[in-house]
């Protein structure tokens, strides 16, 4: 686990930002605007784009809505795939071999600088002739260079080459905070306790899928709670003030996590015995399902179990996984992207149990894992909460990775 | 000397520890060890004045109490103890 964190703290230690020169030119120069309906900060690259147009009448703007139009999505795709800079995120805009994405700050400098370079420079409509299919993959290098790149948040990382920073700093998030949050041992008992009945029972296949239903129960629980949290949420994080209450609310869950690491570091490291009532229930629901002769009333057992518990596990986590949600909603990260960050946040927040629960079966023991490190678990939350509280207070841009 | 330790099958810090007894067990086999669990032994603990805090490891000299550990602990907290009250 330490070893993990290294890695990605060292990762992020490497992360220099690189921004690039270019070159080209022309009269009416073709802005290609990929957007989402429902996309508060294309709207904004939206009104930016029209003022723009109005005001100078040096440009022709392509708008491609690529959410509910299927044919525009294809061409958004293919656009991406030809470019070879892939991204989910939206406002994407293209100009001549440019590429932006996002809206942030100093968008609006980076479309200007874009547009007045290639008024000055050589100019070719790159996107156009990728949709007219004129320029392919196995052609694009005739017309484009590299280092033409302006400037979007492009950062070079060691091993890994040049990558979109929002591409990898959600991920990354993604990683800490669910890292962090599964360290919170609120159900970590209730695992090893199946397990050590499970052991008892002597059967690996039983085992196996006993456990396996568990901990996919409650990813599923996890992933279906954030997902409905962002399916709420995302239409109303563009809006500043509600920004500004998510904010509040990220102090507020850092406030209580310095509390609870306040009262708890003096603490002997340990198993805290609590609610006596709740424990003694959920234990003998386990030795129930465990023992019980018929397969599938166990498997339904656990899988109750497991969803029952994780519910509660979530209170148990104060706020993390909202506000990670949050931050995807911030960054219009909906459909399959979504999941897929949702998926790694569930993914690292599971990671000691899995671990776990995989040398128990292949083992038959139970392996403990070390108390010693939980109570740093609420310190890292809370400057995690304070530090993305205050910047969507006052830089909501830079949690949407826009610097 | 004998030394009384409560742990819970459910306690993540109680199986980090097994280890550490085992070598304690090793080490001091003159010592008696009697282990009790949280929850199967509830009437047996009752007079150990548990709290909240597991594993727990009580020590004794003479039946009378000389030290007591609570959560997780390093070797060396125990072999202190031990060497202590020989």
């Amino acid at each position: 686990m330490k070893k993990i964190l290294l890695i990605i703290i060292t990762i992020l230690l490497f992360i220099p930002m690189v921004c690039n020169a270019n070159t080209n030119q022309n009269e009416l120069i073709e802005v290609y605007l990929f957007y989402s309906s429902s996309c508060g900060h294309c709207k904004a690259a939206k009104e930016f784009l029209k003022e723009y147009q109005s005001e100078k009448q040096t440009i022709h703007i392509n708008y491609y809505e690529v959410t509910r139009n299927k044919r525009n999505a294809k061409t958004f795709e293919n656009v991406q795939e030809v470019l070879d800079h892939p991204s989910m995120n939206v406002p994407y805009i293209v100009i001549g071999g440019e590429i932006i994405i996002g809206y942030g700050e100093n968008t609006d400098k980076e479309i200007v600088n874009v547009i007045e370079y290639y008024l000055d420079n050589d100019y070719i409509n790159i996107p156009g002739k990728i949709i007219d299919g004129e320029i392919t993959k196995d052609n694009i290098s005739e017309y484009i260079k590299k280092e033409n790149v302006i400037s979007d948040n492009k950062a070079n990382i060691p091993l890994l080459g040049e990558v979109d920073v929002k591409n990898i700093s959600i991920p990354f998030l993604g990683i800490v905070m669910g890292l962090v949050d599964g360290f919170n041992p609120c159900a970590m008992w209730i695992l090893i306790f199946l397990i050590s009945m499970l052991i008892n029972m002597k059967d690996r296949k039983r085992m196996w899928i006993l456990g396996i239903s568990f901990l996919l129960t409650s990813a599923l629980v996890y992933a279906l709670i954030m997902g409905a949290w962002l399916n709420i949420v995302v239409n109303f994080t563009q809006v500043r003030w509600i920004q500004i209450i998510i904010g509040l609310i990220a102090l507020g869950g850092a406030l209580f996590n310095f509390r609870s690491y306040y009262l708890e570091r003096k603490k002997d490291a340990g198993c805290q015995v609590v609610d006596e009532k709740k424990r003694k229930k959920i234990i003998s629901k386990i030795k129930k399902f465990t023992a019980e002769k018929s397969f599938i009333l166990a498997l339904l057992g656990i899988i109750l179990l497991a969803a029952s518990v994780n519910i509660v596990e979530l209170a148990c986590s104060a706020g993390l996984p909202v506000l990670y949600t949050n931050i995807l909603a911030l960054n219009h990260i909906t459909g399959i992207a979504s999941i897929f960050y949702i998926f790694i946040y569930i993914l690292f927040f599971l990671l000691d149990d899995l671990i776990i629960f995989i040398i128990a079966a292949i083992t038959f023991k139970v392996t403990g894992m070390t108390t010693k490190y939980t109570k740093f678990s609420h310190l890292i939350g809370a400057i995690i909460m304070l530090v993305i509280g205050i910047l969507m207070i006052i830089k909501p841009e830079f949690v949407m990775f826009n610097f | 000397m004998k030394i009384i330790k409560i742990n819970a099958i459910w306690c993540s810090a109680c199986i980090s520890m097994h280890k550490i007894w085992n070598e304690i067990e090793k080490l001091y086999s003159d010592i008696e060890i009697i282990s009790y669990d949280f929850d199967l032994d509830e009437d047996e603990i009752k007079q150990f004045n548990v709290g909240d805090t597991l594993p727990v490891a009580i020590f004794y000299k003479n039946e009378v109490e000389v030290a007591r550990l609570n959560g997780e602990k390093k070797i060396d907290d125990i072999v202190k103890i031990i060497e202590e009250n020989k």
